[in-house]
C-alpha cells in the first residue's frame, strides 16, 4: 500500500472512529429492518426480536432513504465516498492466469515455495 | 548479516506467514513472538473436544514449537510485544527493544464482552486459548447447567457440545431466529430443531440483562425471559480485531475497526504487512471491507503476507466467504450473502430453491439437501447461497463460492455435470435442481433472466414448477 502524506494519515486516524461508528449504526439499522421483512416472509420461523431499536432517525429516515436509491447508484456512491476497499482491484469474476514454466516468456507468475501445500490442518 | 522479519502472533495467520517467509527466503531471519506457550493447534476443534466427539485435546495440536525451531524459526513463546516503533524499526518485548527490517502483524482478535452488570464474575467462559479450554474441560466434570450467550456460530457449536457432554444447556440470543445476523430464518429453523433434539433449550428473542453472582462466581443469568440458573456462562459474541498494537503504532484502521491492508496484505506503513483477524478485506460482491473471517482465511492471508515480506509479489483476492458448521447433528452452510443480508444491503436478487438427496434415494443414509441460491436479476450470475442438510454441505458451499467468484450463472448450474454414484451422489444434483427450479419460475413469470425486471426480494418461490421439482429421482 502506498504511503500517504502525514496530514492525510492524521486525518484518516481522526476520522477512523466516527467512520466506524457510522458504519456500525447504519448497518445495524439496515439489518434490523431486513430481519423484520424476513420475519414477515417466514412467519413460522421467526420470533419477536429483543434487539434494541436503533432510534427513529435511523429507522424512519435513514433506512427508507437508503432503500429508495437503486443498488447500482448506491454502489457508485459508496465507491465515490471511499467506503469500499482501497488498494484492491474490483473482483474480476474470472479465472486466474494459468501456470507456465520458467523461461517460456510468459508473464504468468512462477510457482515457488509459497505454493507448497501446508501440512494437514 | 541477513535481514530480520518479525511476526507478531502465533495463530493461523502468524504461523503461516512465518513458515512461508522462511521457505521462500531461507536466508531471512524470522522471529515469531507469541504471548501463548503453544503453537499450531486448532482452536476451532475445541467445542468438539468438550463434546467428546474428539476424544482428547492433544489431538488438536498439529505441531510443536520445537518443530518450528528445527525449521529455522526463532520462536519467542510467552513473550508479549508491548510496543512497536515504526520510525526506529523496533519492537519492545520483556522491556527489551529488538530491531526488524520487515514486520508482519497477526495479532488476531478479542471477544466482545457483554456490557451488563456482573461481567467481571468468575465462571464466565470465553473460548479461545487451548490451555484454558483444557482447564475448563476438567471443570465441566463438576458442572450441571450452562447458559450459552450469543448468536454467533461458536455459540451454536458450544451449545451442542455441552449438551452432548450431558449438561443442561440454555442458549439465549436477542435475535428473532438462530444466527440471525448471518443465516436466513428458513435455514436457521432446522438448525434450531437439531439443537433442541440434543436437549438444548433455545431461547431466541431473549435479552441478557445481568450476571448474578454468589461468592464472586456466577450462579445465574438474568434475562428478559427470567433468571436462568447456571454453573457457567459461555459467552460467544462477536470477534473484535485486536488492534491495540497497530493502533498505537499509527497504522491506518478501517471502517470495521480492523487494520487496512491492500491486496498484497501491505498496511499503511512501509515494510509492514498484516493478516488474519486483525485486518479487513473486501467482500467480492460489494467490495465493502469486512473482518473477523475464518481460520482458513487467516491461514491464506498469512501465506500471502509471508511470501510478500520475503520478496515475492503475491495477491489475495476479495473474499466470497464459504462458511458452514454443525448445529447438533445437522449441517448448515452458505457463502457470500443470504436473503437477510441482501435485503439489508438492498441488493436486488432472484431466488432459486430446490431440495435434493445426498445419495441415491434408495441407498441407506440418503438425506435431504436443501439449496437456496441468490442471483443477480439481470445477468443471473450467482451472488450467494445458503444450504442445509445432513452431508455434503461443506463441499457444495466451497464449490459455489469458487464458482460465484468466477462469474457462474444459474444457467451454468442448471446444466452442470454431476457425479451419479448411489453411495455418494444422486442422479440429480441438489444445486442443479435449485437452479432449474429458479429458471423455470422466472420463465413462468415471463422474466427470462436477461430480460430482468425482478426487483429486490421479489423472489422466485421454491415451489418447484418445472424441471426436476424434487430431487427424489436417482
Amino acid at each position: 500500500m502506498s504511503e500517504r502524506p502525514a496530514f492525510l494519515r492524521a486525518l484518516a486516524r481522526a476520522l477512523a472512529g466516527p467512520k466506524r461508528a457510522l458504519r456500525s449504526r447504519s448497518e445495524y439499522a439496515l439489518r434490523l429492518a431486513a430481519m423484520r421483512r424476513l420475519a414477515r416472509r417466514y412467519p413460522q420461523r421467526a420470533t419477536r426480536s429483543a434487539l434494541p431499536e436503533p432510534g427513529r432517525m435511523w429507522s424512519w429516515v435513514f433506512v427508507p432513504l437508503y432503500r429508495s436509491v437503486p443498488w447500482q447508484a448506491r454502489r457508485r456512491a459508496m465507491r465515490a465516498l471511499r467506503m469500499t476497499a482501497r488498494g484492491w482491484p474490483e473482483a474480476p469474476r474470472r479465472f486466474r492466469e494459468p501456470w507456465r514454466p520458467a523461461g517460456s516468456g510468459a508473464q504468468a507468475p512462477q510457482r515457488t515455495e509459497a505454493d507448497r501445500a501446508p501440512d494437514e490442518g | 548479516m541477513s535481514e530480520r522479519l518479525i511476526v507478531i502472533g502465533g495463530g493461523a495467520a502468524g504461523t503461516a506467514a512465518a513458515t512461508t517467509a522462511r521457505r521462500v527466503a531461507p536466508q531471512l531471519h524470522v522471529s515469531v513472538f507469541s504471548e501463548f506457550p503453544d503453537i499450531a493447534y486448532s482452536p476451532c476443534g475445541i467445542p468438539y473436544a468438550h463434546g467428546r466427539e474428539i476424544p482428547e485435546f492433544k489431538a488438536l495440536f498439529l505441531s510443536t514449537v520445537q518443530r518450528y525451531v528445527e525449521e529455522g524459526l526463532d520462536m519467542r513463546m510467552e513473550t508479549t510485544v508491548t510496543d512497536i516503533d515504526l520510525d526506529r524499526r523496533t519492537i519492545t518485548a520483556r522491556n527489551k527493544h529488538e530491531g526488524f527490517d520487515r514486520l508482519i502483524l497477526c495479532t488476531g482478535f478479542l471477544w466482545e464482552q457483554p456490557d451488563v452488570p456482573g461481567s467481571n464474575l468468575e465462571g464466565l467462559h470465553y473460548v479461545k486459548d487451548i490451555r484454558r479450554a483444557i482447564e475448563f474441560d476438567r471443570e465441566l466434570e463438576r458442572m450441571k447447567r450452562a447458559v450459552v450467550i450469543g448468536g454467533m456460530w461458536l455459540g451454536v457449536e458450544m451449545s451442542g457440545a455441552l449438551a452432548r457432554r450431558g449438561l443442561e444447556v440454555q442458549f439465549i440470543d436477542e435475535g428473532p431466529w438462530l444466527l440471525s445476523e448471518l443465516v436466513d430464518p428458513d435455514v436457521a429453523a432446522p438448525a434450531q430443531e437439531a439443537l433442541e433434539r440434543l436437549g438444548v433449550a433455545v431461547r431466541m428473542g431473549t435479552r441478557l440483562e445481568a450476571f448474578e453472582g454468589s461468592g464472586g462466581r456466577v450462579r445465574a443469568v438474568a434475562t428478559s425471559a427470567g433468571e436462568l440458573e447456571c454453573d457457567v456462562a459461555v459467552i460467544c459474541l462477536h470477534k473484535l480485531p485486536n488492534t491495540t498494537l497497530p493502533r498505537a503504532a499509527g497504522l491506518e484502521l478501517g471502517s470495521t475497526g480492523a487494520v487496512v491492508v491492500d491486496d498484497h496484505m501491505r498496511t499503511s506503513a512501509e515494510g509492514v504487512w498484516a493478516a488474519g483477524d486483525v485486518v479487513e478485506v473486501p467482500h467480492g460482491l460489494t467490495m465493502l471491507p469486512i473482518s473477523g473471517l475464518t481460520g482458513s482465511h487467516a491461514y491464506a492471508q498469512g501465506r500471502v503476507a509471508g511470501a510478500n515480506a520475503a520478496g515475492e509479489e503475491r495477491t489475495y483476492d476479495p473474499v466470497w466467504i464459504p462458511w458452514g458448521f454443525m448445529a447438533g447433528d445437522y449441517t448448515i452452510g452458505g457463502f457470500s450473502i443470504g436473503e437477510t443480508l441482501a435485503e439489508a444491503l438492498g441488493i436486488p436478487y432472484v431466488l432459486a430453491k430446490g431440495v435434493g438427496v445426498s445419495r441415491a434415494r434408495y441407498y441407506p443414509g440418503a438425506v435431504r439437501t436443501h439449496v437456496k441460491l441468490l442471483a443477480e436479476p439481470d445477468t443471473l450470475r450467482l451472488i450467494g447461497a445458503q444450504l442445509h442438510g445432513g452431508e455434503g454441505i461443506k463441499e457444495r458451499c466451497d464449490f459455489l463460492a469458487f464458482a460465484a467468484a468466477r462469474g457462474v450463472t444459474l444457467d451454468d448450474l442448471a446444466w452442470m455435470e454431476n457425479i451419479y454414484s448411489p453411495p455418494i451422489g444422486a442422479l440429480y444434483e441438489p444445486i442443479q435442481i435449485a437452479a432449474q427450479n429458479g429458471l423455470a419460475e422466472l420463465r413462468d413469470k415471463g422474466s427470462g433472466g436477461a430480460a430482468g425486471g425482478v426487483a429486490s426480494g421479489a423472489a422466485a418461490s421454491p415451489a418447484g414448477a418445472g424441471a426436476p421439482a424434487s430431487g427424489a429421482a436417482g
